[in-house]
């Protein structure tokens, strides 16, 4: 088999022109998503312009601590854009979510590429990049839920958490029946993702490796080990987010640290605005 | 009626000034409760009495003064000890998921309670003395109505053989019959109770009852 075709810019201008489906389909229906549609796509296409560009430089240069770098860079703006798009508060989390997300990405990582590819170099930019990557995407997503799902039912289910306290749990005890829905939530896409993986549609990896030239056969090997990779990443991840966060987000009487929540600081800052007018 | 039968100060509070969702509810409220004694705190809603029992165990933090159980003051160390000589019934209680006989169970196998053995017999007894059928062992939590619920969770508490109780209006949702039930039990009861009740017929089975002032905001 050949590797993949290469597309040049004007061929893949002339693949704009196909966007006039959908865009006229907005038209007619006068569908609110034609603005936001059109901005999505400059986005992509800036965006993935820019990713192709520095990954082309990272690629032909090809050293380790360059492709170790990017790594980091990648798992550095992945914690941001958790902690951003959480209702969780910024600063207090950004470190132990970042430390979870480089654990489960760098173990599975490390080991695909070492003990399964068994390649010469394991930070060899061709494997490196994307699986890194791929693993980090899914990291990333499932700390999302499991972090957002155990603060939240801590916080919902307050009396059923103060029940426990109460009847003698210490705080490990109390935070278990929370911990244990908040991982399973966490990681029932990716359980749901392998339970039906081929036969809904072909994922992603597998697709790229036989357009890339490689066999059907060689390409089903490369699924398994990314999705084994891809799931004992996602378990370690949430399970040392949660496990980091919970550890600095209670008081040291088992209650939930107050400004947790970037409602409550909304809340405590319109508080005190208030206290300060009555003062006056 | 018989004031406390030993010697001993189960629970003093001193000075304590509470808020609640940042407005002030007590202040400078000070409570003395005997062994044995069983008081009740009466009030209007809102004037800070459900809050002064989570404060109790810690669950909501005091702006100033201290509360001692037992004769030690509660702080972030000693609180883990202190909750396992409180038994607590919160208001509308909410005990989670699952069936009510694990939930009753569920309390065992915590490290700190790990020496006990679940008292089966004595969960039947009180089932029968509290009018819930013994088939409500078999059922889920949030099928029970409210007034189930409440038993369920006085029971839950009352097993764990603590000598102090904090009960949270735990009759609000029973029918007279289980509410009779109920008072006749805690009115024999040895333990000591601070319980917080609207109605009279609770402060008939208390040895006094305390009024929590009811402070208006100042703006």
């Amino acid at each position: 088999m050949s590797a993949a075709i290469d597309i040049s810019p004007w061929m893949l201008a002339l693949g704009y022109l196909l966007l006039l489906i959908p865009l006229g389909l907005m038209l007619a229906l006068r569908a609110r998503l034609l603005k936001k549609s059109v901005a999505a796509l400059l986005r992509m296409t800036v965006q993935l312009v820019f990713v192709g560009f520095y990954l082309q430089v990272i690629f032909d240069l090809d050293r380790w601590w360059l492709n170790a770098l990017w790594l980091l860079v990648m798992i550095a703006v992945a914690d941001l854009s958790i902690i951003s798009g959480s209702d969780l508060a910024f600063r207090r989390f950004l470190a132990p979510v970042g430390t979870s997300l480089f654990a489960g990405t760098l173990v599975p990582l490390v080991f695909f590429n070492w003990i399964i590819l068994q390649l010469p170099g394991i930070f060899d930019a061709q494997y490196f990049i994307p699986i890194g990557g791929m693993i980090m995407g899914n990291c990333l997503r499932a700390d999302i839920i499991g972090i957002r799902t155990f603060f939240q039912s801590v916080r919902n289910s307050r009396k059923a958490y103060f029940y426990a306290l109460a009847q003698g749990a210490s705080l490990a005890e109390a935070q278990r029946p929370f911990f244990r829905s908040a991982f399973e939530s966490a990681l029932a896409p990716t359980v749901a993702t392998m339970a039906t993986i081929g036969l809904v549609s072909l994922p992603g990896m597998m697709t790229g490796i036989i357009m890339g030239g490689a066999d059907p056969a060689t390409a089903i090997k490369y699924q398994i080990g990314i999705m084994i990779a891809i799931f004992t990443g996602t378990a370690m991840t949430v399970y040392a987010a949660i496990t980091i966060t919970a550890r600095t987000s209670f008081t040291e009487y088992g209650t939930l640290k107050s400004g947790l929540f970037k409602e409550d600081r909304r809340k405590d800052k319109k508080y005190r605005g208030k206290n300060k007018r009555s003062e006056t | 009626m018989n004031a406390q039968n030993s010697i001993g100060t189960a629970l003093r509070i001193q000075g304590l000034s509470l808020a609640y969702h940042n407005r002030p509810v007590l202040e400078g409220f000070s409570l003395t409760v005997n062994r044995g004694e069983r008081v009740v705190l009466t009030g209007r809603s809102g004037a800070g009495k459900s809050t002064l029992l989570r404060c109790i165990l810690g669950f909501d933090r005091p702006r100033g003064g201290s509360i001692w159980i037992f004769d030690r003051e509660l702080d972030g160390e000693t609180v883990w000890p202190l909750r396992q000589k409180v038994g607590y019934v919160q208001q509308e209680a909410d005990p989670g998921e699952g069936r009510v006989l694990e939930l009753l169970k569920r309390p065992f196998h915590y490290q700190a309670n790990r020496e006990r053995q679940f008292p089966e017999k004595r969960v039947r007894d009180l089932f029968r003395r509290f009018r819930l059928s013994a088939d409500t062992l078999q059922k889920e939590i949030p099928d029970l109505s409210g007034g189930e619920k409440q038993r369920v969770a006085l029971v839950a508490a009352l097993i764990l053989d603590r000598p102090l109780y904090l009960l949270d209006e735990i009759t609000s949702a029973l029918d007279p019959g289980s509410k009779k039930a109920v008072l006749e039990y805690l009115g024999d009861f040895q333990g000591t109770i601070v319980a917080v009740a609207h109605d009279r017929e609770f402060a008939r089975v208390a040895h006094r009852s305390v009024r929590i002032p009811f402070i208006r905001r100042k703006d």
